[in-house]
């Protein structure tokens, strides 16, 4: 529990004592995807810049946020990490679904079962009437267990093209993976972030802005689909 | 036998038991306590009021070896009928055994720290064992992502056997709505939560609507007893004292009392939906549990859950008859809290509008007053000393075969 709060104390004390200016935007991202899968992981990830030390299941919704910088902007993203079980799902999450700039689904590159419950998770977010707008992105995480791999990449980019989805292959617990040596997890949020920062319609009235991540935003007109290929660690 | 080995454990860990070892015998309180508790075990009948009394009041059951007979009393599961032998367990053709393993191999914090892996993983196994045995004994019961960190908390006072039986009891009473097939129930409870904070401290209760921070940050309280949140399990067998002892809406009681506590910091904080379920949903671990406990059933006393959902009676009234609990089956049979909450509001209205249609500031404190007159009115009705503290009034009453009557007072 000591890894987790202080964490929270971080994240916390970036809102009270840095308190950034009122027009610091909000992105709102969601995280779903079936129980186990590394939600918690991924969110901790990504807010504390560590993998956690031992997470328990999450009980209805958690909270995590960061506060980024992109071209001198400062932005807040609130990441919402739900709970897997479907009893949770359907009448406990929904309150979550409200203003959500953002979705990111995620699967376990382990389990066959957490890959084929994605329709269902798609279908969850089309019943809360997010538009095709909201962008999404489609994460396979603990890549770092290759070797017990039941989700081939193939099948996973079949199914991210299908949807119009960006698809990148992770593991929270060892981001760094192959050759590169950023932190792969930050770089996918980041890359989400991005992707708000420039969408024109987005909560304030700022000029989009065009920089994107590793120019990979060309085919934005393309609805939904933003061009990302498959990243791998 | 395996009774034994987890009994032991528990023992052995000096940070299990409700109350240090410190002092152990040198407080006369103390020493009172365990006095009142054993002759309350030796009556015949059992008293269960006096032990209701005793898990409730100032430092609950204080010791696991209490705890051990004391809470299948609280339950009323006869111990001598338990069977020795534990009904074998099918994990394969379990629908929720998946769901179970994945949150148990997770739990590991739920164990002492310092604990040895194989001790644990021992410990995990029996966990599993009772969660799948009670599934698959009542198949209308439905696994929950938390019931996990309330059954541990049985294994490790009780050992396997009887945390069993005493699980399968809870599940099928206090926890029964959790386990419904949907969580609709679940949400409905938790709709009492604002009402009570709404009585207590309109200001709070205001602040918090207008973020609209919704009452999921006290799902997880609910529904684990707080086993989930608490870090230190001293404090989390000290409330399950007071819970097991309590009608099955105190844990409700207790979320908005904690709440309450924390006005100050409530009120500071930005007052919006993200930051506040943030604040709310990471517990202090420092909180002054005697007090809070002492609090919430007062507040239980004060506005208990048949008020709370007063209007909401209607077309109610059969159904229940094989329970004690009578608030609880209220709630449990759909109503509505939400739908009650309007009425409420509309009545509100209503009343304002016929004085004269003043704005009425005051309104939250009126509602205050009123209920407080109700609760000497019910004190001197029942001729028990006052001496007692509300809380363990508010328990011993309920949870015995008063309850019913509440519904002669409010009907």
């Amino acid at each position: 529990m000591a890894d987790m709060e202080s964490s929270l104390e971080f994240s916390s004390s970036l809102t009270s004592s840095t308190l950034p200016p009122p027009r610091t935007r909000i992105f709102k991202i969601i995280v779903i995807g079936d129980s186990g899968v590394g939600k918690t992981c991924l969110t901790y990830r990504f807010c504390a810049g560590k993998f956690p030390d031992k997470t328990e299941a999450t009980i209805g919704v958690d909270f995590r946020e960061k506060l980024i910088e992109i071209d001198g902007e400062k932005i807040k993203v609130q990441l919402w990490d739900t709970a897997g079980q479907e009893r949770f799902r359907k009448s406990m999450v929904q309150h979550y679904y409200r203003n959500v700039h953002a979705v990111v689904f995620v699967y376990d590159v382990t389990s066959a079962a957490s890959f084929r419950s994605l329709p269902a998770w798609i279908e969850e977010c089309r019943q809360h009437a997010l538009g095709h707008e909201v962008p999404r992105i489609l994460v396979g995480n603990k890549c770092d267990l290759r070797h017990a791999a039941q989700v081939s990449t193939e099948l996973a980019q079949q199914f991210a093209d299908a949807h119009s989805m960006p698809l990148f292959e992770t593991s929270a617990k060892n981001p760094q993976g192959g050759t590169n040596d950023s932190d792969h997890v930050e770089a996918i949020f980041m890359t989400v972030a991005h992707k708000l920062k420039s969408q024109k319609p987005l909560v304030l009235s700022q000029p989009a802005n065009t920089v994107t991540l590793r120019g990979q935003d060309q085919d934005e007109e393309q609805r939904g689909n933003w061009g990302c290929n498959c990243w791998r660690s | 036998m395996n009774l034994k080995k987890s009994r032991n454990i528990a023992a052995s860990s000096v940070s299990l038991d409700g109350i240090g070892k410190q002092g152990k015998g040198a407080d006369p309180k103390r020493k009172r306590k365990m006095a009142d508790i054993t002759q309350a075990l030796n009556a015949t009948p059992v008293d269960v009021g006096t032990l209701r009394r005793m898990a409730i009041s100032e430092g609950g059951l204080m010791t696991d070896e209490i705890r051990c007979k004391v809470w299948p009393r609280l339950l009323n599961v006869p111990v001598e009928n338990i069977p020795e032998k534990l009904d074998e367990v099918n994990r394969e053709n379990n629908k929720d055994y998946n769901q179970v393993l994945l949150d148990v191999q997770r739990s590991l914090r739920r164990f002492p720290p310092g604990m040895p892996d194989e001790q644990r993983m021992g410990l995990q196994e029996e966990l599993i064992n009772i969660i799948l045995r009670v599934l698959q004994k009542n198949p209308q019961l439905h696994y929950y992502q938390g019931y996990h960190d309330i059954v541990v908390t049985f294994l490790l006072v009780l050992g396997e056997r009887l945390a069993t039986a005493l699980v399968e009891k809870l599940s099928t009473h206090h926890l029964r709505d959790f386990m419904d097939p949907t969580m609709d129930n679940t949400k409905h409870i938790l709709n009492y939560l604002m009402p009570i904070i709404e009585r207590v401290n309109p200001e709070v209760y205001n602040f918090m609507q207008q973020a609209e921070v919704g009452t999921i940050f006290a799902l997880s309280w609910l529904i684990t007893w707080f086993g989930h949140v608490l870090s230190d399990f001293r404090h989390v067998v000290r409330l399950y004292d007071f819970f097991l002892a309590c009608h099955p809406l105190m844990p409700i009681y207790f979320a908005a009392v904690i709440v309450l506590y924390r006005e100050e910091e409530v009120l500071d904080c930005e007052c919006d939906m993200a930051m506040m379920h943030h604040l709310l949903s990471r517990i202090p671990q420092d909180l002054p549990y005697e007090t809070l406990i002492s609090r919430a059933g007062d507040l239980f006393v004060q506005f208990p859950p048949s008020e709370l959902a007063k209007g909401a009676t209607r077309e109610r009234t059969q159904q229940t008859a094989a329970s004690t609990f009578t608030d609880f089956e209220l709630v449990s049979a759909q109503q509505r809290p939400d739908t009650v909450l309007r009425r409420r509001r509309r009545e509100q209205q209503q009343e304002q509008q016929q004085h004269g249609g003043t704005a009425n500031p005051q309104l939250g404190t009126v509602a205050v007053i009123r209920p407080a007159a109700r609760r000497l009115v019910r004190l001197a009705v029942m001729g028990i000393t006052v001496a007692l503290g509300a809380a363990a009034l508010a328990v011993v009453n309920s949870a015995l075969e008063w309850a019913p009557k509440l519904n002669l007072l409010f009907p």
